[in-house]
This record gives C-alpha cells, sequence and structure tokens, in this order.
C-alpha cells in the first residue's frame, strides 16, 4: 500500500491504496462515486469519464496512486453544477438515456464538449461524443440532448431554473 | 480486468528516471500519460513489475523554440498540441493530427513521448515526426543519444529505445513558411487506430511523403516525393501518376502490404495530396 492525499469533489483525502487500483475502482470504493460506471475497463466506452485537474480524463486507465495531488470532480460533485443541471433536464426532454448506464460518462463529456464549443454544428458533435458508448443505441436522442442543452445555456449561461422542476426525478 | 501487483515510484528528474529504470531491469516500465499503459495492464497483456512515472518531472514537461526548431518534451499532451499551447513547427500540421488522436478524454493524459517511445505503426506521431524530420532525443544509463525519427521505430512496437533508456523529448526542424501540408488517415470509427495514413508536405526545397498505420516503420516514399514536388496544381490526371510513384515505392521499399492495405494508402495518399493544394475531401453528408 502507498500513501495518496488527492481533493475529491471538493474535499481532500489522504488515505493508502494499492497500487495496482485503477482510479475508477479507487474512486467508487473509497469515495463512494457510483456514478463512475465501468464498460470495457480498457478506455474505450467512456462510461468512467470523469475531471482530474479540471480536464475530463477516463478513470479506469488512470491509477489512483498515480494521482497525489490531484483535483478530481465526479458527477456526484456537480450536482449543482448549471452545465449538468441544464444537461440533467435536457437528457430528460429529448430522451437521451434508455438503460442509463452511459449517462454520467455522457454528460460529463458533454459538459465538456459545451464549455470547449458552444453550440457546435452536428459533425463536430458527432465526433466529439464517439469516445462515449451507448449500446441502447440512443445516439439520436443524446445528441437533441446536448443540442437543447447547448442553446438554452448559450441563452442563459448562468441560470438553469428551467430545469429545477426536474430535480425530482432526475439521477443523483 | 485489473493490473497485476506492481509497485510504483514517481520520478522527480531525468536521472532519478533512469536510475529506477535500470534498477528494474526488465520488470520496469515508464509510465507518462498511461493512455496505452494502462489499458495494456488492465488487459494484463503487459507486466510491469514496477511503474516508473515521468509524468511530474517538470524537464520533461516543458518546450522552447527558436528560430530554426521547436523541442517538446516527452510529457506534453496531444491536448497541449492541439490547442497550440506548445509552439507549433509545422504550418499546423501537427495541431491537426493531435485534434484527431483517439477523444478529448484520451489526449487530454496523452503524451507525444509515450506515443513515440510504444511505437504503435498506427499512432499517429510516429508517422508524422518521420514526415517532419524531427530527430527524437533519449537519456540512458550511458548518457544522452538520439536518433531521426525516420529511424527510430526498428519494427511494430520496437524502437532503438534500449531497455532502460528514458525518451526525454523530441526536436522538430520548423517548416518553410510556404510548404503546404496534406494527412489523411482510414478509421472505421471516429478515434480508432488507423486502417491506413498518409503524410504529404510540398515544400519548395524537397517535399516529403510517407504512409503510417503499416505493419511496421513509415514507409517513406522517395519517387512519390519527386512527383508531388513537380505538381503544381491538383488534377484528375494526377491520380495515376502519383499511384504509380507509389506502387513503386512499395515495391522498392522491399515491405509487403496486403491488397487492401495498398488500396487505403493509396486513397489516403491521393487525398493528402489534395488536401495540400487545397481541395477539400468530400464529407459525408450529415444525418
Amino acid at each position: 500500500m502507498q500513501a495518496i492525499e488527492l481533493t475529491i469533489n471538493g474535499e481532500s483525502l489522504k488515505t493508502t491504496v494499492d497500487p495496482r487500483t485503477t482510479l475508477a475502482d479507487f474512486l467508487r470504493e473509497q469515495a463512494d462515486a457510483r456514478s463512475i460506471h465501468l464498460g470495457c475497463e480498457h478506455g474505450v466506452c467512456g462510461g468512467c469519464t470523469i475531471v482530474i485537474n479540471g480536464k475530463i480524463a477516463r478513470s479506469c486507465i488512470a491509477l489512483a496512486v498515480a494521482m497525489g495531488g490531484a483535483e478530481i470532480w465526479t458527477l456526484e460533485g456537480m450536482r449543482d453544477d448549471p452545465a449538468i443541471v441544464q444537461l440533467r433536464d435536457s437528457f430528460h426532454r429529448c430522451h437521451g438515456l434508455q438503460c442509463g448506464y452511459c449517462t454520467p460518462g455522457m454528460l460529463i463529456t458533454a459538459r465538456d464538449i459545451i464549455a470547449r464549443y458552444g453550440n457546435p454544428e452536428e459533425r463536430i458533435l458527432r465526433e466529439a461524443l464517439a469516445g462515449n458508448i451507448c449500446r441502447c443505441t440512443g445516439y439520436a436522442g443524446i445528441v437533441k440532448a446536448v443540442q437543447h442543452a447547448a442553446v438554452r445555456l448559450e441563452q442563459h449561461p448562468n441560470d438553469a431554473s428551467g430545469a429545477t422542476s426536474l430535480e425530482a426525478v432526475s439521477p443523483r | 480486468m485489473k493490473p497485476g501487483a506492481l509497485t510504483y515510484f514517481r520520478a522527480e528528474s531525468v536521472q532519478q528516471a533512469v536510475d529506477l529504470l535500470v534498477a528494474g531491469g526488465m520488470d520496469a516500465k515508464v509510465l507518462a500519460g498511461g493512455q496505452s499503459l494502462v489499458p495494456m495492464l488492465n488487459l494484463r497483456m503487459v507486466a510491469a513489475e514496477r511503474l516508473v512515472d515521468i509524468s511530474a518531472v517538470p524537464a520533461l514537461k516543458a518546450w522552447s523554440a527558436d528560430s530554426n526548431q521547436v523541442r517538446i518534451g516527452a510529457c506534453n499532451t496531444h491536448e497541449q498540441i492541439q490547442l497550440g499551447e506548445v509552439a507549433d513547427p509545422s504550418n499546423g500540421l501537427m495541431p491537426k493530427v493531435a485534434a484527431a488522436i483517439a477523444y478529448q478524454a484520451v489526449r487530454n493524459r496523452g503524451t507525444i513521448g509515450g506515443s513515440l517511445a510504444l511505437a504503435d505503426p498506427s499512432a499517429d506521431w510516429v508517422t508524422t515526426m518521420a514526415a517532419l524530420g524531427a530527430t527524437i532525443e533519449w537519456e540512458g544509463p550511458d548518457g544522452p543519444s538520439s536518433s531521426p525519427a525516420e529511424e527510430f521505430v526498428a519494427a511494430a512496437y520496437t524502437t532503438r529505445l534500449g531497455m532502460s533508456d528514458l525518451l526525454t523529448g523530441i526536436r522538430i526542424p520548423r517548416l518553410d513558411p510556404d510548404a503546404k501540408w496534406g494527412t489523411y488517415k482510414i478509421c472505421r470509427k471516429t478515434g480508432e487506430f488507423a486502417h491506413a495514413m498518409a503524410m504529404v508536405i510540398r515544400a519548395p526545397k524537397a517535399s516529403r511523403a510517407f504512409l503510417g498505420a503499416t505493419d511496421g516503420a513509415p514507409i517513406r516514399l522517395p519517387h512519390t516525393e519527386q512527383v508531388v514536388g513537380d505538381l503544381r496544381d491538383w488534377q484528375a490526371a494526377h491520380a495515376k501518376v502519383l499511384s504509380d510513384a507509389m506502387d513503386a515505392d512499395l515495391g522498392a521499399s522491399g515491405r509487403e502490404l496486403t491488397d487492401v492495405q495498398i488500396w487505403q494508402s493509396r486513397t489516403c495518399l491521393l487525398r493528402s495530396v489534395q488536401m495540400s493544394f487545397g481541395v477539400e475531401a468530400i464529407q459525408p453528408e450529415s444525418v
């Protein structure tokens, strides 16, 4: 076991970890971050996408032991993030999910796409979503949802009040 | 799947990393961005009893530029190159290549040095660095060494790096400001490793043309380079001349490509040359 110290969803954590533990397993088991879904465990499916030091990353192909000093955000810590609140609402309205397994990764990736490109043309949006796999074949709804959220966030960048009525049904 | 048991060391300097690699011998592996190594550890295609993490070494994250060349430290990420946070010696070729590597979540962590040291034949930097005439530098138990990128890869996943050598950086000469480039790769799914790839640089003095994503090192196309250098514009009739030149180059290279690879490579080459003349590739209609 090796000692690490890092920040997860705004809270600092000092603990020890077996060096072979992936960041995904570590966060699920030691930080209760169950929004991290493991699909492929080799960096293809995008279900474990999180934010490391402000940039999206795959937690299944990072080692927890290498994260000393890192600032990590998972969906659990983004409940009130305006973009995530809007995206939750848009995914609900536009049928952007069916079974929900890919959804946490989709939300975090979509938040990054909107931050990088604003409201991109569909070709760019689809390419940027290509690293997140949905096996319910829900891409049409997902693309619509991200476009819907991008437009709403463009119009009301800091106001996600339109989504509050859906808080009760939104995933934790 | 999960990685097997391993020990982890975070190096603070290049020298310390090399010492750790020497001490670990065959069982030591370098961890940079981990975007290829950790998947292979997860799949247990690779066993590494000792991981030497170099991602915190300041010298490897640095880059520098002068009027002749740009030197990029091994741990600069694809994203930094994609966004132009690292000086670009290539008139836009490197940011374009970086933007098409895997997915954003992978580009944010994957490094140029890690990609070159792994030397997956389908990886983008192996071919790009050869086309740009870059020099790859490393540090090892016997001191510093370097190699032209074109000679760096011996075969698939096999480079001139010794067991305890650490790739430290890449020196890339600045392209002539008037040089034009084109590149094209065939991937059946966005972000996957390419099935074929070509890169063409039309410079006033000397043109360069390479095929990548082969069974080993990138293939240089000297006859094709001469043909490309003589072209003054793009016309449909040039396709035949370029195809013949490429076939002659492949014949002379002694490398064996399958029929499908040859067809895909031809497509990539022609589109690269077209692109260097500003002829837009046909985009698929949006759904």
